[in-house]
């Protein structure tokens, strides 16, 4: 089972990468444990910058943290900022 | 007169060749303001029913209300009223630019301008003089925008055509500087009045009640702005075009012709990227505004150009699969030249490239390809070859070739760039709005989905109540005329200082979420209050606004366009979406689309209106709304 896993512009930045592809994590909470695993030696980059942002999976906000939430195969968790726009 | 208003409307007959001053109707000025509702009243009043939007006989008005030529931030605009050519009912848009502030300094508040005009003609005003120009333009003729503008010189304040809006491209706009009065086909109203410019100066000076106290309160708010999360941090780092990484994270930004809501490469169109990469040149805003929500961008052979905004970013970056910065900057540079609605303009396009990928039409336009995309803006703006039908809109084009389930319109004006699937409460708004399918006649999705307070947009709490306060609350902005970003300010710096995720955000969410009842009880007994949009408009007129004057006034305004297009032939039958965002799921694990039908009948009887979407006699005697 693989999801992937995008990161916000800022993380991204910071982290060198946009998206990563995350196999065997069964929710949101394991997602978020293989991409902190992922970023080892930057985790407080990781986490002071995920801290800041929602998190929704398949364009849907999971209420901001539900970490338990279930992943089936394909999905797309997502760090999302508020944002202003017209 | 009211203070804050110059006490002037001038009516310009083309045909004729006559300018007259009248005062500016009081009591009207009372009940509806200024700008879109004022607007709206004359339209009503001057035009029977069943006009052809083209003829002569549509006015074109332009409108200000009493904050406008004030040095308020985001108060430079104007408001443009006129029966639509691209949906036959209410057409309304407003523009930055700096016209607005010419029409006050020049002592009015109201142009109307009716007939046609033999030849192409523009107009100088001269407020100070009372004199009004009728000079020959067919000199300027077929000039884009910015060279229109520039021909004129400076000195003068501006609204112009480009050939869009000569041609009767159906959402063709009016540019002033390089801003755009882009929807509801206003543009073409104006280019089949042959009316290429219109140039405006003056040196009056705006009567405030409590200039003193204005000022004082004016420089609070600008420091409020300064300090606020939207306005002052990210609006104006990023522009707009920061929500580009937002709807894509939420699955809202539309791809591929609504067929998604997320695109991988999006980020390559957003605001923090323009910025890290050196691409925005220098911000650029309306006059007077510490927003500077604008970019400046380079396009090669035009040099430094306004940049796009996330509408054009969205409409026409990822809708049509596309998301190379350059050649959207590219085209949104030709858009604003040739005077076209980026949103319409990028509905249309991506629907003809639908069209193609079904084998339904050979447009030679394909998703996530550039070729063909400039040369097909340039014919529809010169209305050649398929451009012709391109140029009457997407409605028109599914009434011709088919495809109505995909044609992302609402009465005729295509769909703007957040997908209602991801933000229920914009859905009701983009299915009720007036004037057609837009986001800034309330901006609900703002409040619901986007903004720091997220709330689940797969319920139905609060999906009708918020649209209805966010409606009456734009309509009253949009007759001040005040840029509709001001009501972002209305969520407090506190709240987007709450962190995601923790036990202080998840209350305030679910207060917010679960405050339906609470809306319906204020509605009711008019008592939300918008601050210092009401202190600012006591302090420039010197009436009173009490609380919830201003939901009232934006209610009175929302009933009186229902009511030109009830009388226009558009009906509750029309407060509806497109079939993909009802039946079509957007997201993995959702089931079907838009719930829309769950919702109506609750924000039609929140509205006071009966069940075919008709405002009842009693709403209208309560709002004082006379037809
Ligand atoms: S925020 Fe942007 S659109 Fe609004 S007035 Fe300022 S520059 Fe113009």
């Amino acid at each position: 089972m693989t999801v992937t896993l995008e990161l916000t512009y800022d993380m991204a930045k910071a982290l060198g990468t946009r998206a990563l592809q995350v196999e065997g994590a069964r929710t949101v909470a394991e997602a978020l444990r293989a991409a902190r695993e992922r970023f080892a030696g930057r985790e407080g980059d990781f986490e002071r910058m995920a801290g800041v942002a929602a998190i929704a999976v398949n364009g849907v906000l999971v209420a901001h943290r539900r970490e338990g939430v279930r992943l089936a195969d394909g999905d797309l968790v997502t760090f999302v900022k508020t944002a202003a726009g017209g | 007169m009211i203070k804050g208003f110059a006490g002037r409307v001038l009516e310009v007959d083309l045909e004729a060749r006559t300018a007259v001053f009248r005062p500016l109707d009081e009591a009207i000025a009372r009940l509806y303001l200024g700008g879109k509702g004022y607007g709206t009243r004359l339209l009503y009043d001057l035009t029977p029913p069943g006009i052809d939007p083209l003829g002569p006989e549509n006015p074109l008005i332009f409108a200000t209300g009493p904050l406008n030529g004030s040095l308020a931030p985001q108060s430079n605009r104007f408001a443009v009223v006129c029966k639509s050519p691209l949906t036959g009912g209410i057409g309304s848009s407003a523009c930055g630019g700096s016209f607005a502030f010419g029409m006050k300094k020049a002592g009015i508040d109201v142009l109307v301008v009716r007939g046609r005009s033999a030849g192409a003609v523009r107009l100088e005003i001269d407020g100070d003089a009372d004199e009004v120009r009728f000079l020959d333009a067919s000199d300027l003729w077929g000039l884009g925008t910015g060279a229109a503008q520039k021909a004129l010189g400076k000195g003068m304040h501006h609204a112009v055509i480009g050939p869009g809006g000569e041609n009767l491209v159906l959402y063709a706009g009016i540019v002033s500087d390089a801003r755009i009065a882009g929807r509801c086909g206003v543009g073409a109203v104006m280019g089949s009045k042959r009316l290429k410019a219109l140039s405006i100066q003056g040196t009056r000076k705006l009567d405030m009640e409590d200039e003193a106290g204005f000022k004082k309160y004016t420089q609070w708010v600008r420091q409020v702005f300064k300090g606020h999360p939207v306005l002052g941090e990210k609006l104006r780092r990023f522009g707009t075009m920061g929500i580009v990484n937002t709807t894509n994270g939420r699955n809202m930004i539309p791809t591929r012709n609504f067929q998604e809501g997320h695109h991988p490469d999006a980020m390559g169109l957003s605001g923090e990227y323009l910025e890290d990469h050196g691409l925005a040149g220098v911000r650029s805003s309306c006059l007077h505004c510490p927003v500077a929500c604008g970019r400046e961008v380079e396009v090669p052979g035009a040099g430094r150009v306004k940049g796009p905004e996330y509408e054009t970013v969205g409409m026409m970056g990822t809708n049509l699969g596309v998301t190379d910065l350059e050649k959207v900057s590219h085209w949104n540079w030709m858009a604003d030249e040739l005077g076209l609605d980026t949103i319409s303009l990028g509905v249309t396009l991506g629907f003809a490239m639908e069209l193609q990928e079904r084998g339904m039409l050979e447009t030679g336009l394909r998703f996530g390809r550039a070729e063909g995309v400039a040369e097909m803006i340039e014919a529809i703006a010169h209305r050649r070859g398929l451009g012709d039908d391109l140029a009457q809109g997407t409605r028109r084009m599914s009434e011709k070739y088919g495809g109505k389930a995909f044609a992302m319109h609402v009465k005729g004006l295509e769909l703007s760039a957040y997908d209602p699937r991801g933000s229920y409460a914009q859905g009701v708004e983009y299915a009720t709005t007036n004037r057609g399918g837009c986001h800034v006649q309330g901006a609900s999705m703002y409040f619901e989905s986007t903004g720091p307070l997220t709330i689940n947009p797969q319920n139905l709490k609060l999906k009708a109540e918020l649209p209805v306060v966010q409606q009456n609350l734009a309509c009253a902005v949009n007759s001040m005329v005040l840029c509709i970003f001001t009501t972002y300010g209305l969520i407090p710096r506190q709240v987007h200082a709450l962190k995601p995720g923790g036990w202080t955000h998840r209350l305030a969410r679910v207060i917010f979420e679960n405050s339906g009842p609470a809306y319906r009880l204020i509605m009711g007994s008019k008592l939300l209050q918008v601050t210092w949009l009401d202190t600012w408009l006591s302090r420039i007129t010197g009436l009173r606004f009490t609380p919830g004057h201003l939901q009232e006034i934006g209610a009175r305004i929302f009933n009186l366009e229902r009511m030109y297009n009830l009388r226009e032939g558009l009906t509750g039958a029309d407060d509806t979406l497109p079939e993909r965002i009802l039946r079509e799921p957007l997201f993995k694990g959702m089931d079907s689309g838009h719930p829309l039908d769950q919702l109506l009948p609750r924000y039609y009887r929140i509205r006071g209106w009966d069940s075919h979407g008709v405002p009842l006699p009693e709403t209208l005697r309560k709002l004082k709304v006379r037809t």
